[in-house]
């Protein structure tokens, strides 16, 4: 039997962004066994929410919960906060949530594919991707105000209206981005030192990501089709803005790429329609209702399914809020990609998985 | 939502027969504090009706011990270990410090 040694990566390391330690279990070279450990940032954002804030203003805290997709968490509880306060919101909102929603996808999935590039050797195509992902940062910094979308999405719709030239601005930056994500797209999809670092690499099957519950892009890439966007008609109406599912059979950090490389096209797909079919009206409406009662509301952020869980007693406080973020969901099909692969593959692998521990730690 | 109330003898039982890993997606476990009681939930949905959540739950006494539903469903690890930290439920073959440290002595989502 080789020697087995065991090899600690984070919490602080060089290939990770996040707070996050793996244990590495290696036989030689190969990866034999993996521990994960993610409670480095918990902030009690829960505890806070149900504690010290009325339920208006706890849109404004869940949006601390992650810089990343701040928008994923305001617009979830606040779509859970309407449920709970029987509200509805008007149309024009709805779109500008999801108009937010996608811009805030396309820079988190760009963000995601520079850390794979870089985290597989490639220095020129991270600085590439990053460079042509400010064009999404600085849309979202016009339309929210933020370059972080930080209070968007309140109870009751959105914080603010979206300007007619701000609009244009929009689908005149997305032209110009559509040729820099076809370049980016033949890269990752053909260079050949690049497939090296990711083709079979970091893989997990169908029925692997099924049996661990995976969710996101990371269950996307091994064929299982899981996207919140798909179901939630009643909430956000994706299906009426052209919203399509991609799926891919790989199930390895190439095919992971790919998910998140033609959801690009998808985000772009549903801001123009969003843009182009965006109803006149309120965005935003007022109520003095208490939450009461149990609600659940699942969207699709950036790395999968957001689950929210939140429970009303006709207060201004809640008596419980629940959130379980995609990264915490993914954990267990995350281990199991290790297993097999080379110690040098760690990074690239662990840059695929997208981690975000602000959100999973809470 | 559709709730299904069980109990802590058999609630791994009525998972075992409900589930089945390439028709259900396995959302998360929550926990509420009721004052004299905790209700534990498990969250479900369907792959080709998801927008149909489907929650199992039990009430239980704060120092009562429930079951692991490891065994059926391997990928609720994460789940439990984040209830034995956050509310201090005891629940089987499941030990503290996921999210807080192991000797950290609060429950923090627990009501006084």
């Amino acid at each position: 039997m080789a020697i087995q040694y065991d090899i600690p990566v984070g919490a602080q390391h060089i290939s990770l962004l996040e707070p996050l330690h793996f244990k590495l279990t290696t036989e030689n070279e190969k990866i034999v066994d993996v521990e994960a450990n993610v409670g480095y940032v918990h902030r009690g954002i829960e505890k806070a929410c149900t504690s010290k804030f009325k339920f208006k203003q706890v849109s404004i805290v869940v949006g601390r919960i992650c810089g990343l997709c701040s928008i994923s968490h305001t617009t979830a509880y606040s779509q859970l906060a309407e449920k709970l306060l029987n509200l509805e919101i008007p149309l024009r909102a709805k779109y500008l949530r999801m108009l937010v929603i996608e811009l805030d996808r396309i820079h988190s999935h760009m963000l995601c594919l520079s850390h794979v590039a870089e985290n597989s050797g490639f220095e020129a195509l991270f600085m590439q991707t990053m460079k042509d992902r400010e064009t999404s940062m600085e849309l979202l910094e016009a339309v929210c105000g933020n370059r972080v979308q930080f209070d968007y999405s309140v109870v009751g719709g959105v914080a603010r209206d979206l300007k007619p030239e701000v609009a244009k601005m929009v689908l005149e930056h997305l032209k110009q981005l559509k040729p820099k994500i076809d370049d980016l797209m033949d890269i990752f999809q053909n260079n050949w030192s690049l497939s090296l670092k990711n083709k079979g690499i970091g893989a997990i099957s169908k029925e692997n990501a099924m049996r661990l519950n995976a969710v996101g892009p990371l269950a996307r890439a091994a064929g299982v089709p899981v996207d919140v966007r798909n179901e939630t008609e009643d909430l956000l109406p994706w299906k009426q803005v052209g919203f399509q599912m991609i799926l891919e059979n790989g199930g390895d950090v190439h095919a992971r790429n790919l998910v998140r490389l033609k959801e690009l096209y998808v985000s772009m797909k549903i801001i123009e329609n969003v843009l182009n079919g965006l109803p006149e009206g309120d965005f935003f409406v007022e109520t003095k209702a208490l939450p009461e009662g149990e609600a659940v509301v699942r969207l699709e952020a950036p790395r999968g399914e957001l689950f929210h869980y939140g429970k009303g007693n006709k207060t201004q406080i809640l008596e419980r809020l629940k959130i379980k973020a995609p990264t915490f969901s993914n954990i267990p099909a995350f281990v199991e990609m290790f297993k097999g692969n080379e110690y040098a593959s760690a990074p690239a692998i662990i840059a695929s998985y997208d981690p975000c521990l602000s959100c999973t730690a809470r | 939502m559709k709730r299904v109330e069980s109990s802590v003898d058999k609630i791994v039982t009525d998972i075992k027969n409900f589930y089945q890993y390439d028709k259900h997606h396995f959302i998360t476990i929550n926990a509420v504090d009721l004052g004299e009681k905790i209700e534990v939930q498990w969250f479900f949905c369907e792959y080709e009706k998801p927008s149909d959540v489907i929650m199992f739950f039990i009430q239980i006494n704060p120092t009562e011990q429930i079951p692991t539903i490891k065994k059926v469903i391997p990928a609720a690890w994460v789940a439990e270990a984040e209830l034995v930290d956050l509310m201090g439920i005891n629940i089987e073959n499941t030990p503290k410090g996921f999210v807080l440290e192991e000797d950290f002595k609060e429950v923090p989502l627990r009501k006084k």
